[in-house]
């Protein structure tokens, strides 16, 4: 697999200190630590949301801690997506519009895609995401599983090439954490790389490889490979054996 | 997208965006409405004056006169472009009755003339030129309301009656300050009178001059050329300014007004944007985390102001066309259709377009703050407490600038009221004013009267000035002629823009206008020649004065030996003293004497008025926009503590309880800004309305505070309606449940 995010001496005054990873393209990569490790911040720096006090981070060729707010901006709307915990989303619009929202701003002009074409995706992917029905529906009229599930299909609305995901299943019961996660691996097999942080242990069994963050610092990383049927069990010890090593 | 978000958040949050189209609505409809009246007043007034052919130049006479003379006069001096001499029979006021009423307590020198050959022509309510048959008579317009006449009713002058044909406007004395009133009569009538009535005919010497000239130069030539000139000089300038002062103090008060609602929506709606903002700060976030750029997110909000701007704009414009109406009401009547045409409805919309835009502007600068915000400062940052604090200081802000509404239209309105308002206007703070002009003897008059009150156990008091046209030496050696009124300045003294009046002699104090003219200040000398010498007289002070053309001067004593052109003698007199009784014995002698109290009524009746009015608008418009404030303000504030107040019913307080704390809350900002607005109003009212009265020549402005109607008027206008405000504001308080905090602040 080909390089496709890159840090280099990340650092965030004393909360990250000289943090040196990469992502090949399509992984699923889980970064694990203890609150206040620096996890979140590191993926908002990788993310291009906040400005590291030094180092460096790649997205392909783009160095993105050079850039302006607005090419920021532009680089997350075109090539980044994004699913929070809280699920942010907006309380005047229903459902669909949430979705489609990103995708209207990146389709304007006389090239994008129209409306109905984007209705229409925003449509497919939301029945991929088995919500198909929720429309119309205003965000505190669904389901916290139904609402992150929108979060998702609004983030892959433009193809991104990285999905960041900020404890997706933080604010899930354990069902609708199992069905969101499913739905993350999906996307990942499909070809989009997925950027995880979590202190869930058994979400991170559905990533390729992980990370374990401690005051700033990685102090560990685990191979796990790519997750097939039947492999759960396997995959959960051996986390729990790694976690406990690194002094989960 | 951005119309669905638009209308959802309309719908949403439909009090704050009520209160936005409200506040922009309000602020064009008042600057609007001033832009309106005052393009059409000044329209209507150059119409006038240019339609009747106002005369540039002007010099009253009574006594003789040579027309020879004055047409030499004419000749030799090249920027006099046309001159003619309009015949003007004063009556005596207690002889006129107009439509059954007598005119006995009018102070207006009213009398009788025919039309102007030339020009200064004296139009109808058509703007036309009436055609005067004998036995009728154009009563001046000003008379119409204040009569109450109507064409076909009658005027008798003692005997003779005459039928009212029609009304006057008179564009040299339309404005009740101006101190004549003109009745159109035909040329049989005109000439009866004189014969029958051996009235003496005085003088209108008018002038039409080439563009540009300076008028004060021909005063001073005119003067040392020795022509007819004792009574008072009027110039068009003067003219046009007595018609604004008295017709413009209601503009200037909805002027004020409009600014200081303006200021009050730039704080509030910029207000009510960070508290949205701080609402919608998480999405802020989200949507910069998407990658939708600050100018994506900038337009979404402009885009619902510029809605809101829309909408407040076409409101406020269209109840200024409504409120034009009955508030030009008198101006039309006064000065004819304010047709400039689109021109003022141009202005308006003018206005209205800056005032949107200055509201859209204080938008723009309150959005910088949201678009300086990084993603996760907007994402996860905590509340602002600052934004309460400033929620409380805007309430009080907004009590202030209403408290400064309802105030200075209210001072404005009792000090013009008052009786010592006329020393603005070079006028001496006396009761009574004898004026001994347009007679053959003057000095031989003035001395009689002198020697009565000296006799009179009546008089308190009383001084003597008489007015000499002495010459004064300019720096390039030219001589002019200085209008300067002698006697005793300190019993009775107007108002001084700098420095004293005369107390001894070598000083002398001179009008603002002539000061400027002269280029002279306080400290400064004067050389005035006089018997074959040079005589240095020290400027002491500086007066605002509108009368005589607003160029004169005062000394103890100058140019004794000089005739005087005419005489002034204010007196006050002893407590129960029969007034009019008193004033007729000394009318007797020749004096026009007159109570300066009616004198005040009816010079500033007409404008006094329109001051009410205004201050009526203002008060209204004060009332709405602070319960509107408030109430916005303590709903906004209950909904943002929606957490504490629950947590506070969860730990066992009473709504009752709850509301009794934030009533407090609110009061006390309201009635710290009323207190405040007091103090500010007084102090700063006081400066703005003496810099636009000094620009009309009346200087040295001090407030006159009627402290128990304005006591009375602030519970009623703003206390009751900001304690309601309070009331409803807070009322869901009661609707807020002690669960709601178990379930979370966010």
């Amino acid at each position: 697999m080909e390089g496709l995010l890159r840090t280099e001496k990340l650092s965030k005054g004393s909360i990250l200190h000289g943090i040196s990873f990469e992502m090949k393209q399509g992984e699923m990569l889980g970064i694990m630590g203890p609150s206040g490790s620096g996890k979140s911040t590191l993926l908002y720096l990788a993310a291009g949301m906040d400005q590291p006090s030094g180092g460096k981070v790649w997205l392909g060729e783009t160095e993105i801690t050079g850039l302006k707010e607005d090419e920021k901006s532009r680089l997350r709307l075109h090539r980044m997506g994004f699913v929070f915990q809280q699920m942010n989303m907006m309380a005047n619009l229903n459902i669909l519009d949430n979705i489609l929202l990103p995708a209207l701003q990146a389709n304007r002009g006389r090239h994008g895609r129209s409306r109905a074409e984007l209705t229409a995706a925003a449509r497919t992917l939301m029945r991929k995401l088995s919500i198909a029905g929720l429309e119309e529906r205003r965000i505190t009229q669904v389901s916290g599983g139904q609402l992150q599930r929108a979060c998702i299909c609004r983030s892959m609305m433009n193809a991104p090439e990285i999905l960041f995901a900020d404890e997706p299943t933080g604010a899930l019961n354990k069902s609708a954490a199992a069905e969101v996660m499913v739905e993350l691996e999906k996307l990942n097999r499909e070809g989009t790389a997925v950027l995880l942080v979590t202190h869930d242990a058994g979400v991170v069994c559905h990533c390729d490889r992980l990370l374990y963050l401690l005051d700033g610092q990685i102090c560990g990383e685990l191979n796990l490979g790519r997750p097939s049927s039947g492999e759960e069990k396997q995959r959960r010890d051996k986390v729990d054996r790694w976690l406990k090593a690194v002094g989960w | 997208m951005v119309k669905k978000l638009i209308w959802n958040d309309i719908g949403q949050n439909k009090l704050s965006s009520a209160a936005a189209v409200f506040f922009m609505a309000v602020s064009a409809m008042l600057l609007s409405l001033s832009v309106l009246l005052s393009s059409g007043l000044l329209g209507a007034i150059d119409g006038l004056m240019e339609r009747s052919k106002v005369p540039d130049y002007m010099q009253m006479h009574a006594g003789d006169l040579e027309l020879s003379a004055l047409s030499a006069f004419a000749k030799q001096h090249g920027e006099i472009r046309e001159w003619q001499v309009c015949g003007f029979l004063n009556l005596d006021n207690s002889r006129i009755t107009l439509g059954g009423r007598s005119l006995a307590d009018s102070t207006q020198d009213n009398g009788l003339c025919i039309q102007g050959e030339a020009f200064d022509h004296l139009l109808d309510t058509e703007n036309q030129k009436p055609e005067v048959r004998p036995g009728q008579v154009y009563v001046p317009v000003c008379y119409r309301m204040r009569y109450q006449l109507a064409v076909g009713d009658s005027m008798e002058i003692g005997e003779k009656r005459l039928a009212i044909a029609g009304f006057l406007r008179d564009a040299q004395m339309n404005s009740m300050m101006a101190s004549s009133k003109r009745f159109l009569v035909h040329e049989d009538d005109y000439a009866a009178f004189q014969a029958e009535e051996n009235m003496q005919e005085e003088y209108l010497i008018e002038f039409l001059l080439q563009d540009g000239t300076d008028t004060g130069l021909l005063e001073s030539t005119y003067t040392a050329a020795g022509l007819p000139a004792n009574g008072p000089v009027i110039t068009r300038p003067l003219i046009r300014m007595m018609n604004a002062l008295s017709d413009g103090t209601m503009i200037f008060e909805i002027f004020l007004a409009g600014i200081v609602v303006l200021l009050i929506s730039m704080l509030c709606i910029r207000f009510l944007l960070l508290l949205q903002m701080e609402r919608d700060r998480k999405e802020v976030g989200m949507l910069k985390a998407l990658g939708i750029g600050k100018r994506e997110i900038r337009q979404l909000y402009l885009a619902k102001y510029i809605l809101f701007s829309g909408c407040g704009a076409l409101a406020g414009l269209f109840a200024a066309f409504l409120l034009k109406a009955p508030l030009a009401g008198q101006l039309q009547e006064l000065y004819g259709v304010m047709d400039g045409g689109a021109v003022p409805a141009v202005m308006a919309v003018l206005a209205v377009l800056i005032v949107e835009g200055i509201l859209l502007y204080t938008v723009r600068c309150a959005l910088r703050k949201t678009e300086r915000l990084t993603v996760l400062e907007a994402l996860y940052a905590t509340q602002e407490k600052r934004t309460v604090r400033g929620q409380y200081v805007l309430i009080g802000f907004v009590a202030a600038a209403c408290t400064l509404l309802v105030l200075v239209p209210q001072n404005l309105y009792t000090t013009m009221s008052d009786p010592a308002f006329v020393t603005y206007m070079g006028i001496g703070d006396s009761e009574i004013r004898m004026d001994v002009r347009q007679s053959e003897n003057i000095d031989a008059v003035t001395e009689q009267i002198a020697e009565a009150l000296a006799q009179d156990a009546r008089v308190k008091q009383y001084a003597v000035l008489r007015t000499r046209a002495c010459p004064v030496l300019l720096a390039d050696g030219e001589v002019t002629r200085l209008t300067v009124e002698t006697g005793d300045h300190s019993v009775f003294p107007v108002s001084c823009l700098a420095g004293a009046l005369p107390q001894t002699e070598g000083e002398i104090a001179l009008s603002a206008m002539n000061a400027e003219e002269l280029g002279v200040t306080v400290g400064d000398t004067l050389r005035l020649p006089e018997d074959g010498k040079e005589t240095v007289y020290t400027v002491c002070g500086i007066y605002s004065d509108i009368t005589n053309g607003g160029r004169t001067a005062k000394a103890c004593s100058v140019g004794e030996d000089l005739p005087a052109r005419w005489s002034v003698v204010y007196v006050s007199l002893e407590n129960a003293v029969e007034k009019e009784a008193w004033l007729e014995q000394y009318r007797q002698m020749g004096a026009d004497a007159i109570d300066l109290a009616d004198y005040v009524k009816d010079t500033y009746g007409q404008t006094l008025t329109q001051l009410q009015l205004a201050a009526k608008v203002a008060a209204v418009t004060a009332a709405l926009v602070i319960a509107v404030v408030v109430m916005l303000f303590m709903r906004l504030l209950v909904e943002k503590e929606r957490y504490t107040i629950s947590l506070h019913k969860a730990l066992g307080f009473t709504g009752t309880d709850l509301q009794k704390s934030w009533f407090v809350r609110g009061a006390v900002p309201v009635f710290a800004g009323i207190c405040a607005g007091l103090v500010c109003g007084n102090l700063f009212g006081e400066s703005l309305c003496g810099a636009v009265l000094q620009s009309f020549g009346a200087g040295g402005f001090r407030f006159i505070v009627a402290w128990k109607e304005l006591l009375a008027k602030i519970p009623v206008v703003l206390a009751g309606p900001a304690i309601l405000a309070i009331l409803i504001g807070i009322a869901g308080i009661r609707r807020i449940r002690a669960y709601e905090c178990c379930m979370g602040k966010e």
